[in-house]
């Protein structure tokens, strides 16, 4: 019996030093395109073909009244309670368009697939928004959407293009790159080192922040040092902890941390804060305002870059109902989406919400999300 | 108790003692341009220098030298600790003498002539660490009914204090920055919440029940609490109310659990639907921010010592010494050992599973004060997993699930360890996927050792 | 069930209220009550679209949850299943595209590998006395890691149109999913009746110590339904990679708890003794149908969870008080 166990642990340990070696620097294995260094570089957008699915059907309902249903990763983040807002906004403004924010409690793929195979089957939606958990996972779901005449558009987080009609992407992930990289180096100088703290490992959006994220700091800072990455789930206090190992492991060789989630940055910045660090080592991240305000406020933080998540949840209603009005279609370059004025269609089937904003002690103080 | 005060028995304490005052005052080193510097001197003089190490204080130390101070005090007045005390001192002292491994190496790669600048601190510290572990090989005379020190492997306690101290040496040789003071305390202070909790969680599981409900309870209670200040409520209220609510959670399982005899793995798995999704209902994702100063419990540092770290310490043994020395906290054992004859004995085992339940939620409410306190922000959403580990914080400890073994000193320890493995794992870049196999692992140890234990008492 | 001192043969009203009054008919007859509110509040719910669809995504649940039968009447527990089935999920992507091994093999594999990590639940729970609770506390950590540390959180996509007819075709108009349930469902009511393995079950949760002494293979039993337990949940990952088409190390998280909740709303007992395949199957019915009524009737995924937990908690409670009126 006890030579069982004895082989069990011991394959279990060879399973484990194999990977000893291995590190993990957080980015996804796809391909960069890094931005221009220096001042402007905004990207020149690719224009590509239409690459977006189509849903079945007639055009019936131009004019008319519908219904959408919202799915985001999850429910219960300020995040996607600010996107709802924007998209009560714009139902409000349009005042032909019901919009309900339904989705799991835990940013998991298979609930989520499971709301909207619900919703689908109530029969009563019109219109799917969605921010996928995983991009591959949800496509099959929402191509059967699709080919049952419901208008498929996603935010935040992409499908395959092939299973929504559009994408309102809330900045290019290279733009999200050069706005953190540039940050810091304005913070810190061009030689600092930092460390990055996500939230999962699995989620896709952050890998790719990070894969072009070192991409840019590559071109264009080759000075600066990537440390390490560290993960915390969507745990705020375990975020805490790991960037206090974080700080104690490099000490003085740690000039700053890119915090990647609403949950990872404000943490980041307390562990910061809390170890009498403010000012010596640099917290650059991906926020919404009001998780940061108390750092910004203090000075600890000087910025966080985000995009408007309230704009987004507002473009992606806009969209909806112009798809369904007939004012977008296949090969358009671009949409009028109410107050955000006219959005540049790019990669073929998504649409920009704009460049990445970046929040400081100046402006902070004027959002409430 | 022998009328004669065996100069043995004396030995930690007086290790303990001189350790501190020589640590405090003597001179540890002598530099050129400042002169002769004792150990904390030396912490402000040097900023981070290359290893971090005799910057911060060499805490471990301290720690160290009061604990065999608090357990030679304790042998005074009961010598059957007298063998226990004197392997703690042996552990003690491996740790001081580790720390003059990697000031060695300090150092010497700094060029500084080693030798001739050390103070009388330094041999001083040197030698007692030395005679700390040396001491423990002097036969200790017999004493009736004693704690074996055999014994002290015998429970999980030591086995897991044994493992910290090894994860300490092995890591800090290997990276010595893990023993920065700061580093340290943040070990201790990362999951003190858990250990709290893990104190009520110990209490039920040891009366043969489980709760896996505390984690959403701990997101709601902590939620509740920052909400009320920041409503305006004042301070000591919005500490105080998740106590109570948590209390009262408690003791509506308790009474499921009892009279209506619907299983706790069943109740509490339906409340963790329930208060999760009242909490999501309740919150909207939205967090909460703006609380005032003077709220944040966990962050204050009475005496230098993070509070997380005071609560967990004083908590844990309050409650091992209730749960061994009081007739309430016996019960537990008693209705979790042999239910049927703690009833024929007078026991009430619907009374013990309540105090049980209600006092698991008062835990979870203090448990929910720290974690609420410790940043500036409060999720809206509770820790994913957080009961598990606050389970498993319990189990490796040493709380038995067949109910009526184990002790909340163990799940203190166990905490600390998990967190410990966590940090120690990105110090030394071993591969971060594999924390939760770690995790998996050492429960696995857990219950190995257990085994052997079992069947070394059965022969 | 009948009354001992009864020499004649129930009446079929007798039998009747025997069959009605069980926890699997009380449990029958919540469930008709909850189908008919559900139907009236959504015409669309009572559709055959919708049932084949919802038993489509019950089925992964389903198949895990009739081991789980097994292993909770021995008075057993398996918090594991989740995690194997994602490590089984990892290993079919990384075996297929890592070491590429076809496809077919790889899925092979994948099985063995999943009725292995069952196996070692078994083997230290029979031979070395481990409580079944920290056993599978211990894999569940375990499996999940390893499944991290393989995969190092990267996905496997791509996989060939062939192999999505487990998660999304359809044979005979019916899910293939669904066709697995209902053939592994059989294969278990016939094992835990007819044969002298699924009876011991219900004498080793009953009376472990008396079990063994009368000759029972207890271990070699529990080795079984623990090896059957891992070999479900690594099927079931099969499937849910074949249905969501992409394999990432955190598939199967959390649902130990959707398969307990539908084993003990089935009417099995925590403490073992008791309990029924059917039973199940009426649970984890009851619970698929809840969830996707509420959400037709509009209400959101939060609200939903509640109400599941209070359903579970009363469900019982009626159970429980029913049964003692049965006794007394």
């Amino acid at each position: 019996m006890l030579t069982i166990l004895r082989f069990a642990v011991l394959s279990i340990f060879l399973t484990l030093g194999f990977s000893l070696a291995q590190g993990w620097d957080g980015g996804d294995d796809l391909p960069t395109n890094p931005l221009a260094c220096g001042e402007g570089g905004g990207g020149d957008v690719a224009m590509m073909d239409y690459n977006g699915g189509q849903a079945a059907g007639e055009m019936s309902m131009m004019g008319e009244a519908i219904t959408i249903i919202d799915v985001p990763k999850l429910v219960g983040i300020g995040y996607f309670a600010a996107t709802t807002l924007g998209q009560q906004q714009a139902a409000e403004e349009l005042g032909n368009v019901t919009v309900t924010t339904d989705a799991p409690t835990e940013a998991n793929i298979d609930d989520q697939i499971a709301v909207i195979e619900n919703y689908i089957a109530s029969g009563d939606i019109n219109g799917i928004l969605f921010a996928a958990n995983d991009p591959v996972a949800i496509s099959p779901v929402l191509r059967s959407a699709l080919e049952q005449g419901i208008h498929v558009v996603g935010y935040d987080a992409n499908s395959e293009p092939d299973a929504r009609e559009w994408f309102v992407n809330q900045a290019e992930f290279n733009g999200i790159a050069k706005s953190m990289i540039d940050s810091l180096a304005a913070e810190k100088g061009e030689d600092a080192s930092f460390g990055i703290v996500t939230s999962t490992f699995t989620t896709p959006n952050q890998a790719r922040w990070i894969a072009e994220m070192q991409a840019y700091q590559e071109a264009c800072y080759p000075d600066m040092a990537w440390l390490e990455t560290l993960e915390a789930q969507e745990d705020a206090v375990l975020s805490f902890n790991q960037a206090n190992t974080l700080i104690n492991k490099y000490g003085e060789d740690l000039d700053g941390i890119l915090g990647m989630t609403s949950v990872a940055t404000p943490s980041s910045a307390d562990a910061v804060t809390q170890a009498g660090l403010c000012g010596e080592v640099a917290v650059v991240g991906l926020a919404t305002p009001n998780a940061m305000k108390p750092y910004v406020n203090d000075g600890c933080v000087e910025s966080v870059v985000l995009w408007n998540p309230v704009d987004l949840g507002y473009a992606a209603v806009h969209v909806m109902r112009a798809i369904v009005d007939g004012e977008l279609s296949p090969g358009d370059t671009s949409v009028m989406a109410g107050r955000l004025g006219e959005l540049q269609v790019v990669n073929g089937s998504e649409i920009l919400l704009g460049a990445p904003f970046v929040f400081n002690a100046d402006n902070i103080n004027d959002f409430d999300f | 108790m022998s009328s004669r005060l065996d100069p043995l028995v004396l030995l930690p304490l007086i290790l303990g003692i001189v350790t501190l005052i020589i640590y405090q005052f003597a001179p540890f080193v002598i530099q050129p341009d400042l002169g002769a510097t004792s150990i904390p001197t030396l912490t402000e003089t040097r900023s981070n220098n290359e290893f971090g190490v005799t910057t911060n204080g060499l805490i471990l130390i301290r720690i160290a030298a009061g604990a065999i101070i608090l357990l030679g005090l304790w042998t005074l007045t009961n010598n059957q600790l007298s063998r226990a005390a004197a392997a703690l001192t042996a552990l003690a002292g491996i740790l001081v003498l580790e720390y003059f491994v990697v000031f060695w190496r300090d150092y010497a790669q700094e060029g500084a002539t080693y030798l001739s600048s050390m103070g009388f601190g330094f041999w001083t510290l040197l030698g007692l660490g030395i005679l700390m572990l040396l001491q423990a090989a002097i036969p200790r005379p017999a004493v009736a009914r004693e704690f074996q020190l055999r014994s002290l492997a015998a429970n999980q306690e030591s086995a897991i204090l044994l493992a910290l101290v090894v994860l300490i040496v092995t890591i800090g040789i290997a990276s010595p920055r893990f023993l920065a003071t700061r580093n340290i305390l943040d070990i201790l202070q990362g999951n003190a919440y858990i250990a709290v909790a893990a104190i009520g969680m110990a209490m039920v599981i040891i009366t043969g029940n489980i709760d896996i409900s505390v984690g959403s309870l701990i997101g709601l209670l902590a939620v509740i609490s920052g909400r009320l200040v920041v409503a305006g409520a004042p301070i000591w209220l919005a500490w105080l109310t998740p106590l109570l609510i948590g209390a009262l959670v408690g003791l509506f399982i308790a009474l499921i659990v009892t009279y209506l005899r619907v299983p706790s793995i069943v109740v509490t798995l339906g409340m963790f639907s329930i208060l999760k999704g009242a909490l999501i209902l309740w919150t909207n994702g939205q967090r909460v921010t703006g609380m005032p100063e003077g709220f944040y419990l966990a962050q204050m540092k009475p005496f230098g010592i993070p509070m997380s770290i005071l609560f967990m310490l004083v908590l844990t043994l309050l409650a091992a010494l209730w749960m061994r020395y009081s007739g309430a906290g016996r019960s537990l054992y008693a209705v979790g050992g042999n239910a049927e004859a703690a009833r024929l004995s007078g026991l009430s085992a619907t009374r013990v599973v309540i105090m049980a339940f209600v006092l698991n939620g008062v835990f979870a409410g203090i448990a929910s004060v720290l974690y609420a306190t410790q940043l500036q922000i409060i999720q809206a959403t509770p820790p994913p997993a957080l009961e598990l580990f606050i389970i498993m914080a319990a189990v490796v400890g040493g709380v038995s699930i067949l109910g009526g073994k184990g002790t909340v000193i163990g799940a203190m320890l166990a905490a600390i360890l998990l967190n410990m493995i966590r940090s120690g794992m990105i110090f030394i870049d071993f591969n971060v996927f594999y924390l939760q196999a770690i995790t998996g692992l050492l429960i696995l140890l857990t219950v190995l050792i257990d085994l052997i234990r079992r069947r070394r008492q059965m022969v | 069930m009948a009354d001992a001192a009864q020499t004649s043969k129930p009446t079929w009203v007798q039998r009747l209220r025997g069959i009605l009054f069980s926890q699997e008919g009380i449990l029958l007859l919540i469930l008709l009550g909850v189908i008919i509110v559900l139907a009236q509040q959504n015409p669309n719910f009572w559709t055959v679209r919708n049932l084949l669809n919802q038993g489509r995504l019950m089925s992964e649940v389903g198949l895990v949850a009739l081991p789980m039968t097994f292993i909770i009447i021995t008075a057993g527990i398996d918090l594991s299943v989740g995690s194997i089935l994602g490590l089984s999920a990892i290993v079919l992507g990384v075996l297929w595209k890592g070491a590429g091994l076809p496809l077919e093999l790889a899925i092979f594999l994948a099985l063995i590998i999943g009725s292995l990590a069952g196996l070692m639940n078994g083997l230290f729970i029979v031979k070395l006395d481990v409580p079944p609770l920290i056993m599978t506390l211990a894999t569940l950590a375990l499996y999940r890691g390893l499944a991290q540390g393989i995969s190092q959180a990267r996905s496997v996509t791509g996989y060939p149109e062939w192999f999505f007819i487990f998660g999304q075709g359809r044979i005979l108009g019916l899910p293939t999913q669904l066709w697995l349930f209902i053939i592994f469902t059989i294969l278990s009511i016939i094992i835990l009746r007819r044969t002298t393995l699924g009876r011991s079950l219900y004498a080793i949760g009953n009376n472990p110590v008396g079990a063994r002494f009368s000759g029972l293979p207890v271990g070699r039993n529990l080795l079984i339904i623990y090896t059957y337990a891992g070999f479900m949940s690594a099927l079931a990952g099969v499937v849910f990679v074949s249905r969501v088409t992409t394999t990432r190390s955190d598939m199967g998280a959390g649902l130990e708890l959707d398969v307990i909740a539908a084993v003990v709303l089935g009417g099995t007992s925590i403490f073992g003794g008791k309990g029924t395949v059917i039973g199940t199957v009426i649970g984890l019915v009851l619970i698929q149908l809840l969830k996707n009524g509420l959400a037709l009737s509009g209400v959101t995924s939060d609200a939903t969870i509640i109400v599941i937990g209070v359903v579970l908690i009363l469900a019982i409670l009626v159970n429980n008080f029913i049964q003692l009126k049965r006794t007394s």
